[in-house]
């Protein structure tokens, strides 16, 4: 070990570094960019890979629905919507199914203000609206930790343009503690109001269902109402056994269709399928983010070597004259990786001041959280290796420059 | 001190042999004072490097301070180059970034010096060659007979008991030469054995022994002192 870093040059390195400046200056800034350029986005991709982890709070696995659009006259849509529910329900397979009014994660839907105290001037609490039957919880998938589920005596029909309420709600547990100072466990049984005077009574507390809208910081507040949608078009929310959704989903969509041929059955559509659209955007993003910092990792990379192999062109006989003075290869070899850890040190420092820099820019415009430190110390890490990797070659080239050029090699 | 016994040195290039030294036999003693000349690619060069160990032989064997070159790896020659063998060049092979104490440093850290012995040593040695005064400057800013001077304090920093010179008067004007020959001969009086390459044959006659090489073989000239045994031509 004493071998290995004995007579270490670091300062007649830098001393020469400070006599040739404009080449490591260069590369020094491209690091610096590059760190700059890559920690944030790193930190965009996190947030983004973030968002997409969070449970919707559904089963996504099992659960699909379709959409029920109804062209024929004189049609009974509350008779054809219970008729259509029961033969979903009777197929084998199906443990539950609803109709719904929107569909979680899908980009579009319903949202309304809560609030403890009725009245006009004040603030409600954003939240996404779903409306179920007694079999909205089971075909969602999703778990009632308090209170209790829907009875089919509390189900309503609600008119197209109507404006009224049913007098319960089941709430998500970050809905209630939105509403509650944190604690979920006081909604239970509290009258909130719905457009801004309607009491409705918290009767069920759901562990999570997200909102339509992924990007939405109140993705997680959603409630549950006991109404059913008396209009010409609808969609249903199906759940299925274990393993049974693939087989499921088109047996269901003919036998509805088979059923009645006053109307269409269209999107057929899994929730993973929903999902995965849901997230396209994020995906595509982070694929951008990636292979931007990959290039510009990549372009950094090959700035050092051809650096470096410049550099090395251009002190042949010097490398030479090291070794005849009794430099081993491996000493000429560390002198260019400390050559350019001291390039890197100062570009990875630039480009961290860079990087808080931008984010406390990004922060300030667009409201991103700030930057953890400990991706600013991975990111500065990871470029030194990078940089320690780039120029390993070319300071194995040069560790095998024959001492005999500093007798016969170029100047 | 050093002895080559049938050394021999071939280049292959497009299928071509070319024997640049052909079965030296030479042994030189401590303190001696070895000048060599010859025409061009006679293989002065080759025969220089090959004494310093900047090149390895094809064949033959070679016997530094009764140490077997031939069986050192890099690591080991670069070791034994580090420790015995002081080196000055024609071009003095100064490194142009550094100033002339960093200059001077080069041998001393990869001896692994620490910095308190390396700096007495520089200091010393580049106030032996004049220039102590002058030691935060670059090369550029020195004359060419300056920069000799320190690429003779930077071979001598080490303390080697073996100096190889190629041209070290080559590049300098007559004054400078005669300057910097006769800072050789005191450095020989102080016991140091070097073995010079050179094409004056004005200074070549002032070492103590004349070798000359031709066609890869090496013949002796003159013998002034009876200690440096030249065996004969090979």
């Amino acid at each position: 070990m004493l071998n290995l870093f004995s007579g270490l040059e670091l300062g007649p390195i830098f001393r020469a570094l400070m006599r040739n400046k404009i080449g490591a200056l260069l590369i020094a800034l491209q690091i610096a960019l590059t760190l700059t350029i890559m920690v944030n986005a790193i930190f965009m991709m996190q947030e983004r890979s973030q968002q997409m982890a969070r449970p919707s709070g559904l089963d996504e696995t099992n659960t699909f629905y379709l959409s029920n659009t109804i062209f024929a006259q004189n049609y009974n849509t509350q008779t054809a919507l219970q008729q259509d529910l029961q033969r979903i329900r009777q197929t084998p397979g199906v443990v539950a199914a609803t109709q719904i009014n929107a569909i979680p994660l899908s980009g579009g839907g319903w949202s309304m203000g809560l609030q403890t105290k009725p009245g006009d001037d004040l603030e409600g609490t954003g939240t996404a609206v779903y409306m179920v039957d007694e079999q909205g919880i089971d075909a969602l998938g999703v778990e009632l930790i308090a209170g209790e589920n829907f009875q089919s005596s509390d189900i309503v029909w609600r008119e197209v343009g109507s404006t009224k309420w049913p007098p319960k709600t089941m709430i998500t547990k970050a809905l209630a503690e939105a509403m509650f100072e944190g604690d979920w466990k006081k909604a239970l049984g509290k009258t909130v109001y719905i457009d801004n005077h309607q009491p409705v009574q918290i009767t069920g507390i759901i562990n999570g269902l997200q909102a339509p809208w992924n990007g939405w910081n109140g993705v997680e507040r959603s409630m549950l109402v006991p109404q059913q949608l008396d209009g010409r078009g609808s969609r249903y929310f199906i759940r299925t056994e274990a393993g049974r959704r693939d087989e499921l989903m088109p047996v269901i969509e003919k036998m509805l269709a088979d059923s009645d041929r006053g109307r269409i059955i269209r999107n057929v559509t899994s929730m993973e399928q929903t999902r995965d659209e849901s997230y396209q955007e994020h995906q595509a993003t982070n694929t951008i983010l990636l292979t931007v910092i990959i290039v510009l990792t990549l372009i950094t990379g090959f700035g050092i070597v051809g650096l470096a192999m410049f550099s090395i062109n251009r002190r042949t006989r010097q490398i030479g004259t090291r070794r005849a003075l009794g430099a081993s290869q491996w000493q000429v070899m560390r002198y260019f990786m400390l050559e350019n850890l001291l390039i890197s040190s100062a570009g990875v420092v630039l480009g961290a001041a860079g990087a808080v820099g931008l984010n406390i820019w990004l922060v300030s415009t667009f409201s991103m959280s700030p930057l953890s430190p400990v991706l600013l110390v991975i990111g500065v890490v990871a470029l030194l290796i990078v940089g320690q990797l780039a120029v390993s070659y070319p300071a194995l080239v040069a560790s095998r420059i024959s001492p005999a050029t500093a007798t016969r090699g170029r100047a | 001190m050093l002895t080559m016994n049938k050394i021999s040195k071939s280049f292959m290039t497009d299928d071509v042999v070319t024997h640049a030294l052909r079965d030296i036999q030479l042994h030189v003693n401590e303190g001696d004072f070895v000048s060599v000349t010859g025409p061009s690619g006679s293989g002065k060069t080759t025969f220089l490097n090959i004494a310093g160990l900047l090149e390895t032989s094809t064949s033959g064997e070679y016997l530094l301070d009764g140490e077997d070159i031939t069986k050192l790896n890099d690591s080991g020659r670069s070791r034994m180059r580090n420790q015995k063998i002081g080196f000055i060049f024609q071009s003095f092979n100064l490194i142009p970034d550094l100033n002339l104490f960093d200059n001077v440093d080069v041998p001393l850290r990869y001896r692994g010096l620490n910095a308190s012995e390396r700096k007495k040593r520089i200091e010393y040695h580049l106030d032996q060659v004049g220039l102590a005064s002058r030691m935060k400057h670059l090369p550029s800013q020195l004359s060419g007979g300056q920069q000799q001077r320190v690429a003779i304090a930077r071979a001598l920093a080490t303390s080697p008991r073996f100096l190889l010179a190629d041209e070290p008067t080559g590049n300098l004007d007559s004054q400078m030469a005669q300057s910097v020959m006769s800072l050789l001969e005191d450095i020989n009086k102080a016991g140091t054995t070097i073995l010079m390459v050179t094409h004056d044959p004005s200074l070549a006659a002032r070492a103590t022994r004349q070798i000359y090489i031709k066609d890869g073989h090496v013949s002796e000239l003159t013998q002034k002192n009876s200690n440096l045994h030249l065996v004969g031509e090979a």
